[in-house]
């Protein structure tokens, strides 16, 4: 390694024009108080969303751990978790870096305190309201989108006021040329808001209910174009601008290849948006489309490595400080992480691959190395980086950053290696057949059970990473504590020239032309981020033969309607999915594979992504309605063993039919062909079918009210997959045996 | 220098000596025809190609430490060195370069917030992976949809029940076509009749049988029929609509039998807690009388 490579005491000027004017050096001052809040968001809002993460982790080890009551129990938990930590977390953490990097490579204070300000408190507002509703049942029961639409408005909102800020800061710069690092943030934003919009229109029921716009196949693509490209551009993308900033800070090296940058970060907005059919292979997605999904996937491992290896590259020199500063520690491990998740996704889009993993705990494993390992270790080196030089001080204790980072380190592969164990265990044991031809483990709680053991483990590496959080929050309060806040630190810099006067604006290389255009590299940022997207739903939306439809299947009727809200409520799809894949281990084991045409009046679609337990496509008539008021009353019953939480409420709480004329409405103006005036009778229609659940109830001497929830939640759960069930062989077998 | 010839010849050696070992091996097993035999024959064969395949690398690397310095002389010189071939010549003889591309680390008049840039090359290995991803991607999505050669997940399917019904031994599979099987009574047979009951329909009808959510199957009371072989056919078939799985696919044809006739063994073992008789009364008689 050249040693000579150290950074210049003073880097070369922009050679002037002789005659230009001279340049005024200003004076101003930088924020730094909003950076302390955001970076103090990002710690207690990480450790809570990290400890409801281990709760959720422990109750699938131990169903006692759902603690009976409806708020507690592991779907509603889920999505709480998962909300926390990606818009809770990673969203705080996000803000903290940006408000401090973006100021000053852009030589200016944050265009607006009182915007910064509106920010941070609108963003830990819609946290709040997320903690409000989640818990309560409020769910859209989209991934990473289950908050309901005022909360998906105000988010809207406070996006808008971020970005106002944000390219308010760009148009006051003092430097020309925009860093690498705000291309990132700029494509953050505007691809957050695409997906964020087009992935939440839905139409309102009353205040904290609402149907999706999409039904079905066409809601699974949306959702999942949002659900990866929400890992995209809110997880990689200003992660990857954070690293552009705080990598080369810390190790005091230049960045390794510019140009690496520019072709990394264009390759990586385009292709990546194109992948999000990879979370629906081998569905009722169309073959097509799923294909895309493969072969950009696939695409994108060299323009996401094209990250890592600009900032491990940029260490070169710099790895005899690695060993003792645990804030490159951290950021080793972070980017190693992301290298590796970023690897392992394409390899999961092979869709033989695909087949064993999809469903199963091995998801759970990688996006875990990407968020403990990437955002969370890059989130802990910007603190620790950070808060001395906030609070003008050193850090408390290095050693206790060390502790931190090996705790993390851990518990990311206690957490990991157990999931990898138990996801090709659980893939490997669904497929198995015996020399007879039949399914090894037919009973699928079989496969449940075998896997208990990681839960434990991967709770206890949960433990230990959420531990070391504790760790850091005490550090950086010590560090806090023995300095003062700098408030508003002073900086200085040169007005900037117009750029007709700076001669290397004529010349250089071509993309220096765009770093200067905010304006256009956001226009190119955003062509770029749109061609995927519609590339794959405009066709699937226009293009009638992508969505077969089945004449048999018909609208839900409205008990069933309420029994799905139910299901939607109690978040049944965070652990049971919905689709039958083609495999024939799947329809030994669950019945004919799910068709595109069977879900159209479904809103919002209830695929699923993770089978804890088995899959309820076609579950319909496959019990009789005795045996699902006791599994619901308690599961270990019906199955003994099982890990599903009791649902006692369901069998107290009465269904609310107030709003049931509502939702037939407005499923009405969605396209659902209800007939006209339907809403009128819904109610009635309703009762009625609960009175018939109610007497075949009776006759196996179970008592129940005919307007319990528990009576909707059965007629969905037996009108499921059954409007194609009816074939020639099977009703021949009805007649035979029922004689 | 020595020490490498005799890595070399070691290894020369040693591959001729397994030839004939490898003859005598691969004949032994030859004569059972049974499927068994061949699949160990393929295992054998497939060993064998395992290790020569090592011997060869083992000996290309000794051949190359052996040829290095030689090798580094021609690489050198200008003619090969800016040639295709000369490229893989560069890749054996260790020449980094042409992984990492030339680190010129030379700074840029860059300056962010005193953030500066190299503006090195793209790692050649980089750069060709892409290119590779790229092509792949462009041959996978013609192989599917331009070409149509790939089967799709559809095709897949057919092709995997296929290869499954060539397999499995296919029984009747027609629920009119009633068995004709006579209720097993073996004790072995029964206790395994037993612990698939256990498993598998206790949770619904009770761990004595004595009828939960499906119907007591204790007493003389029948909803579709009481003979072994109509038990049989309620429990492969199920009962479509009424909360009967079909349990075909799940057990056996021989365990599906051992249930039944386990079952069958539990008449009138009058349980506690047995729920009210469902279905139509049949004699005892009536299970023996017809065969």
């Amino acid at each position: 390694m050249q040693a000579d490579s150290l950074v210049p005491a003073a880097a070369p000027r922009t050679p002037l024009i002789p005659n230009a004017p001279e340049r005024r050096v200003e004076t101003f001052y930088y924020d730094n108080k909003i950076v302390r809040d955001f970076g103090i968001a990002t710690v207690i809002w990480g450790i809570i969303g990290m400890l409801v993460g281990v709760l959720a982790a422990f109750q699938l080890a131990r169903p006692e751990l759902n603690m009976g009551t409806a708020f507690t129990t592991f779907g509603r938990i889920r999505p709480l978790h998962t909300n926390a930590v990606i818009f809770a977390f990673v969203g705080n953490g996000i803000f903290t870096g940006i408000y401090y990097s973006l100021q000053r490579l852009c030589k200016t204070r944050m265009y607006s305190d009182f915007l910064g300000r509106l920010h941070f408190w609108g963003w830990q507002l819609i946290i709040v309201s997320a903690v409000a509703t989640l818990p309560f049942g409020f769910t859209t029961s989209k991934e990473y989108a289950e908050l309901e639409w005022p909360i998906d408005i105000a988010i809207t909102l406070v996006w808008v006021v971020f970005g106002w800020n944000m390219f308010g800061t760009i148009a006051r710069r003092r430097e020309r040329h925009l860093y690498v690092g705000i291309w990132f943030y700029i494509a953050t934003f505007l691809t957050v808001a695409v997906l964020h919009i087009v992935n939440s229109m839905e139409l309102p029921v009353n205040f904290l209910k609402s149907y999706s716009m999409y039904a079905g196949v066409q809601d699974a693509l949306v959702q999942w174009w949002y659900g990866h490209n929400a890992v995209a551009f809110f997880l990689t993308t200003p992660y990857l601008g954070l690293m552009y900033y705080f990598l080369p800070k810390a190790a005091g090296r230049p960045v390794y290849s510019y140009r690496l940058s520019i072709i990394h970060f264009w390759s990586l907005i385009f292709i990546y948006i194109w992948a999000g059919p990879h979370h629906l292979l081998y569905t009722a997605l169309p073959d097509w489309a799923q294909s895309l999904g493969v072969a950009f996937s696939v695409m994108l491992i060299a323009p996401s490595w094209g990250g890592m290896i600009n900032g491990l590259l940029t260490l070169r020199g710099a790895w005899d400080k690695v060993r003792e500063e645990p804030v490159l520690k951290f950021m080793v491990v972070a980017v190693t992480a992301y290298g590796m998740a970023t690897f392992e996704g394409p390899m999961l889009s092979l869709k033989n691959v695909n087949a064993i993993a999809h469903f199963t705990d091995w998801i759970v494993a990688h996006v875990h190395v990407g968020a403990l390992g990437w955002n969370g270790f890059l989130t802990f080196a910007m603190l620790y980086w950070l808060w001395p030089r906030l609070y003008r001080t050193t850090l408390y204790s290095k050693k206790l950053a060390t502790t931190h980072f090996w705790l993390g380190t851990l518990g990311i592969l206690f957490y990991a290696i157990p999931m990898y164990w138990s996801g090709f265990t659980q893939g490997l044991m669904w497929k198995q057949f015996n020399s007879e031809g039949m399914l090894q483990y037919p009973n699928f709680l079989e496969t449940v059970l075998q896997l208990v053991p990681m839960y434990y483990l991967r709770g206890i590496g949960g433990l230990l990473y959420v531990s070391g959080v504790f760790l850091l929050m005490y550090n950086l309060y010590q560090t806090a504590k023995a300095g003062s806040l700098l408030v508003n630190e002073k900086a200085q810099a040169p007005a900037l020239l117009p750029a007709e006067l700076v001669e290397e604006h004529q010349t250089g290389h071509w993309h220096r032309w765009l770093e200067r255009r905010p304006f256009q590299l956001a226009v190119g940022a955003t062509v770029a981020i749109l061609i995927g997207g519609a590339v794959e739903m405009i066709p699937t939306f226009l293009v009638k033969s992508n969505v077969p439809t089945i004449a048999s299947v018909k609208p839900y009727r409205p008990l069933e309607l309420q029994g799905r809200d139910l299901y939607i409520r109690e978040g049944c799809s965070n652990c049971h999915t919905q689709m039958v894949r083609p495999f024939r281990s799947e329809t030994e084991r669950y019945g004919e594979y799910s068709k595109a045409g069977e879900y159209v009046y479904d809103r919002p679609f209830l695929w699923g992504s993770k089978r804890t337990g088995p899959d309820l496509q076609r579950v319909g008539g496959k019990y009789p309605s005795s045996w699902h008021y006791n599994h619901m009353l308690d599961p270990t019953s019906m199955s003994p063993g099982s890990i599903m939480p009791t649902y006692s409420w369901l069998f107290d709480q009465k269904i609310d039919y107030s709003i049931l004329p509502s939702k037939i409405k407005v499923l009405r103006n969605l396209g659902t062909p209800y007939p006209a005036g339907f809403d009128q009778v819904a109610v009635d229609d309703a009762r009625q079918q609960a009175q018939g659940i109610v007497t075949e109830l009776k006759k196996e001497d179970i008592e129940v009210m005919p307007d319990k929830e528990i009576v909707a939640l059965i007629a969905y759960l037996q009108r499921l997959g059954t409007d194609i069930k009816v074939k020639p062989e099977q009703a021949a077998s009805v007649t035979a045996t029922t004689r | 220098m020595s020490h490498r010839r005799h890595l070399f010849y070691g290894a020369g050696l040693a591959l001729l000596s397994t030839a004939p070992a490898l003859a005598q091996e691969a004949a032994a097993p030859v004569a059972p025809t049974s499927a068994e035999a061949s699949l160990r024959l393929m295992w054998v064969m497939l060993g064998v190609l395992a290790v020569v395949l090592l011997l060869f690398i083992v000996l290309l690397v000794g051949l190359l430490a052996f040829l290095k310095p030689v090798l580094r002389k021609l690489y050198d010189q200008p003619a090969v060195h800016n040639s295709w071939s000369g490229r893989v010549l560069g890749l054996l003889v260790g020449d980094a370069r042409l992984m990492q591309g030339e680190v010129r680390d030379e700074l840029l008049d860059h300056d962010y917030d005193g953030i500066h840039e190299f503006d090195n090359d793209l790692p050649p290995w980089w750069k060709y992976g892409f290119a590779f991803t790229t092509v792949f991607a462009v041959c996978y999505l013609t192989y599917y949809h331009v070409l149509k050669t790939g089967q799709l997940q559809g095709a897949e399917y057919a092709t995997e029940m296929q290869q499954a019904a060539l397999l499995v031994a296919t029984t009747s599979d027609d629920p009119n076509q009633l068995t004709t099987y006579t209720a097993l009574t073996a004790p072995a047979e029964l206790s395994s009749g037993k612990g698939l009951f256990t498993t598998n329909c206790a949770p619904c009808h009770g761990a004595s049988a004595e009828g939960k959510v499906g119907p007591n199957l204790t007493d003389e009371y029948w909803l579709h029929g009481g003979e072994v072989n109509h038990i049989y056919r309620t429990i492969k078939f199920g009962v479509n609509g009424k909360g009967m799985v079909a349990w075909k696919g799940k057990l056996s044809g021989k365990q599906i039998l051992q249930v039944s006739s386990y079952i069958l063994s539990l008449q009138g073992s009058k349980p506690a807690n047995a729920k009210p008789p469902q279905g139509e009364k049949e004699a005892p008689a009536k299970t023996l009388a017809v065969r």
